[in-house]
């Protein structure tokens, strides 16, 4: 993305999600490895206090959402979907050969809630793409 | 699909960034009709036309 783009509205309500949603996601999980000891057993606490951070990633999935829909270049949202698509395909990708190597040896085992984290490691890597496909 | 935008643009003196202005949409757009890296789709293609006056078929050709 350039300059000109990021300073569309579309991308402006963007941030403007995005920002309050990151420092709520960080207050969430300061207050839940504050709170819950590392072998805790699922209790209604726990499970709430645990599912806080989980709601600021919907969240992040709901302002990326709505940044296509707000969109109203064409060939940007274009830019944007294949972004998305290349970060589906990166993070299926790694999640289906990593979860072979951990079937059929003793490699550590990948955190399920890594699968965002690496889904936004694929939006750099469609951003790369779109740079040398000349998009 | 090949397109005359470039010298459309020409003759009238605009910048890309007055043309993306004049339909709506970014300097990046403009710029990726013009060198061929995207088709726009045919509202896009209406309003392009509208703004030169000309048909559609006048400005965006067959390859």
């Amino acid at each position: 993305m350039t300059c000109l783009p990021r300073s569309s509205p579309a991308y402006r309500r963007y941030t403007k999600r995005f920002i309050p949603l990151t420092v709520f996601y960080i207050a969430a999980i300061m207050l839940a490895s504050l709170f819950i000891p590392d072998d805790a057993a699922a209790s209604p606490a726990t499970i709430a206090l645990a599912l806080l951070p989980g709601l600021a990633v919907v969240g992040w999935i709901w302002a990326m959402g709505s940044l296509l829909v707000d969109l109203d270049d064409e060939y940007l949202r274009m830019l944007e979907v294949r972004k998305f698509l290349v970060a589906t395909g990166f993070a299926l990708a790694i999640a289906s050969v990593w979860g072979l190597l951990e079937l059929y040896t003793d490699v550590p085992k990948l955190p399920v809630f890594m699968i965002f984290p690496i889904w936004c490691l694929g939006l750099a890597v469609g951003q790369i793409w779109n740079r040398i496909s000349g998009a | 699909m090949k397109n005359r935008l470039r010298v459309l643009r020409a003759e009238k003196s605009w910048s890309q960034q007055a043309l993306a202005e004049r339909i709506g949409v970014s300097r990046q757009s403009v710029n990726a009709i013009e060198t061929g890296k995207y088709d726009p789709s045919l509202p896009l293609a209406f309003r392009i036309a509208d703004i030169f006056e000309l048909p559609i078929e006048a400005i965006f050709l067959r390859d």
